[in-house]
């Protein structure tokens, strides 16, 4: 309207890290959904995951909803009391600082994750479309894909554009294959792992509570294979000093008043972390072998003041299995600031996140459009609580709980509604 | 009908949302957070609206009555929720604006405002685009299609993508009415809007009888049509005034 410019408003800026944050949450949520559609519409081949998830009770379409349910709650119970055993693994090998070990083993997590995860689904697909493709060809590019990957994830020398991308197909790998699982287990798991993480990080002997307070008090980053969005390049000048760790930044930021934009949503974060696990199955064998991919974290040293991306710690226990190698693999999840002022978000949010999408998806895409919505307004929640509370806090609990109520009520009332009022055209 | 009608009805019913959220809202990460929450604000009132309504149905589709009661009740909670919006936006706007002061950054524009609004009412009509229209179409994107009895010359999927069409036109556009009405206190819009808001409700009972698709559908597009005009006007006016405000400053 008016011919001289005038100076831009707040609008231009304001919200930015959180848009920055749900767009890979969003990206993520719908390759899964596209994956489970494409999928699973010929539900002829149907992959029978044997994992520790379901070590407790396979589910049989012919018992009662009261068995599904108890059968469920206990393969829940298994799995995250695994889960709980190997962060608190992961916590004393960060006290004992095995972190050569923790990276290599990260690296090699990366790579099985991709190049077998990521192979199989690659070979469903392929079955699909009846694409064209010898077996050479398709290994090469498979172990390409793989080691960029690895590389992508392990340092952080890479276009941050190529890590956010690898991070996010990381996350619907291992989210398309959980939800291979029967449906109450899922359901049950979900929620399950949304109070652990309620659990792990506010109560004192909650095992990622102890690895925050250990990471403070070394003034140490804590390893984790976390998302970190783009940092925002603020146009006043920030105290020069790149702050790299997250703890120095948050005393830093707390001392001083610093007023750039954005202040309210980030103002002093710790990192949160919770580990996973993530079983795989390699369903092609006829038994049940257990392949377990790992993600790990490194931690970066020497990494330069320009915003650090990724900050690894791998986590290794070995098992044996006949042929395949396993492991257990970590992942961080949860929120916090990152060094350079921006959001991070834990891989393992976008795991779950997705899971409970794709699980909806399998259902109906009235479905799909509630859990994202309840899903993206528990993180808004989140990270306004994490502005107020400026602690680690969990990422889980709020999307996931809001996610399943939304699922269920949807399934319940909502589509009945809609479907009659749509069906007499009386729309409103 | 394939894959290409599923696209093309999905598009019909959100292609001018999906332009205005390209063009106006993609640029400011805080409109898009607007339109995100508005979208779910929406999405609780229909899950709420539908709990309230679910020991009643499945309704019995010969008589138009309880239809007729169930959009007056669900026209009245949402624009119930309307008001509910305008209020937490008041308070957002204080904060934005003490905001805005400690960064020494002008406080928000009349256009700022009038893209809030606009951001909130475009979330509204994706919600009833994505709920009413969006959700049924999987069978679209199969082999088949499907007719209703009472509009059985167009298929069903076309015919809920047209009336989607004209309902995020209403619910778009009425939004940034009745916040400026809200804001001026001028009666004429705060009227209007939910007004205009039942009106194209109770149009869609025309679609009740057999073949009244043929009146309903246009009859609800003069009243998008009516919200588009009305909205110009007040836009126009509003911001010839501030232009005048500011050249007299």
């Amino acid at each position: 309207m008016a011919q001289n410019p005038r100076p831009t408003s707040i609008l231009e800026t304001l919200g930015e890290e959180l848009v920055r944050i749900i767009t890979p949450v969003s990206i993520c949520m719908l390759l899964v959904v596209i994956l489970v559609t494409v999928l699973s519409s010929d539900s002829s081949s149907t992959v029978t995951v044997n994992s520790i998830a379901t070590i407790a009770y396979t589910e049989t379409t012919s018992d009662s909803t009261w068995d599904k349910f108890v059968g469920a709650l206990l393969n829940s119970l298994v799995f995250v009391a695994v889960v709980t055993l190997v962060t608190f693994v992961l916590v004393l090998l960060f006290y004992l600082r095995c972190t050569k070990f923790l990276k290599a083993y990260m690296g090699f997590s990366s790579f099985i994750v991709l190049g077998f995860m990521g192979g199989e689904i690659a070979l469903f697909l392929i079955e699909d479309f009846s694409v064209p493709i010898d077996c050479i060809t398709f290994l090469v590019v498979l172990f390409n894909f793989a080691v960029v990957g690895v590389l992508a994830v392990f340092m952080s020398k890479m276009a941050i554009l190529v890590t956010q991308g690898y991070l996010v197909v990381i996350g619907m790998l291992v989210a398309y294959w959980f939800t291979l699982l029967p449906e109450w287990t899922t359901w049950v798991l979900l929620v399950a792992m949304a109070l652990y993480d309620l659990a792990a990080v506010l109560l004192p002997v909650g095992p990622l509570r102890l690895l925050v307070e250990l990471a403070i008090s070394r003034d140490e980053e804590i390893p984790a294979l976390v998302y970190e969005a783009r940092p925002v390049t603020s146009q006043d000048s920030r105290a020069g000093v790149g702050q790299r760790r997250v703890w120095r930044d948050r005393r830093n930021e707390n001392s001083n008043d610093v007023s750039h934009s954005n202040e309210s949503i980030h103002s002093g974060l710790g990192e949160n972390g919770s580990s996973r696990l993530n079983f795989n199955v390699n369903a092609s064998e006829n038994d049940s072998t257990l392949v377990r991919a790992e993600e790990g974290r490194v931690p970066d040293r020497g990494q330069e003041l320009s915003a650090p991306l990724l900050e690894h710690i791998t986590n290794a226990q070995q098992r044996g299995h006949e042929d395949a190698v396993s492991g257990e693999s970590m992942v961080l999840e949860g929120i916090g600031l990152g060094s350079s002022g921006s959001i991070k978000l834990g891989l393992g949010d976008f795991i779950f996140y997705s899971v409970l999408v794709g699980r909806a998806a399998m259902y109906d895409f009235m479905t799909v459009y509630a859990c994202y919505l309840a899903i993206i307004g528990g993180l808004g929640v989140t990270l306004m609580l994490l502005a107020l509370y400026q602690k680690a806090l969990p990422a889980l609990p709020v999307s996931i709980l809001l996610g399943v109520l939304f699922y269920i009520l949807t399934r319940l009332l909502l589509e009945v509604f809609v479907v009659q009022c749509s069906l007499n055209l009386i729309m409103f | 009908m394939t894959v290409a009608a599923g696209i093309g009805y999905a598009l019909l019913a959100l292609g001018p949302s999906l332009s205005l959220f390209i063009s106006v809202i993609s640029k400011k990460p805080f409109l898009v957070l607007t339109v995100l929450s508005s979208t779910l604000l929406w999405l609780v009132s229909l899950i709420m609206l539908s709990g309230l309504w679910r020991a009643f149905l499945p309704l019995n589709s010969s008589t138009w009555w309880p239809y007729g009661l169930l959009i007056f009740t669900s026209v009245l909670f949402q624009e119930g929720i309307r008001i509910l919006f305008w209020k937490v936006y008041k308070k957002l706007e204080d904060t934005l604006d003490s905001f805005a002061d400690r960064v020494s950054k002008p406080r928000l524009y009349l256009t700022d405002k009038m893209q809030i609004a606009l951001a909130g009412g475009l979330g509204h009509g994706v919600a009833h685009a994505v709920f009413f229209c969006l959700s049924l179409l999987t069978p679209a994107f199969g082999p088949g299609t499907f007719f209703v009895d009472r509009c059985s010359k167009i298929p069903f999927f076309l015919l809920s993508a047209i009336i989607a069409l004209a309902f995020v036109t209403i619910h778009t556009f009425s939004m940034v009415i009745a916040f400026n009405g809200y804001a001026e206190g001028n009666k004429v819009d705060q009227i209007f809007v939910p007004s205009v808001h039942l009106v194209a409700g109770m149009v869609t009972l025309v679609n009740f009888a057999s073949g009244g698709c043929i009146i309903g559908i246009p009859l609800l597009y003069f009243m998008a049509m009516l919200t588009l005009l009305h909205c110009g006007k007040m836009v126009w006016r509003r911001l010839m005034e501030n232009q005048q405000r500011q050249a007299n400053m």
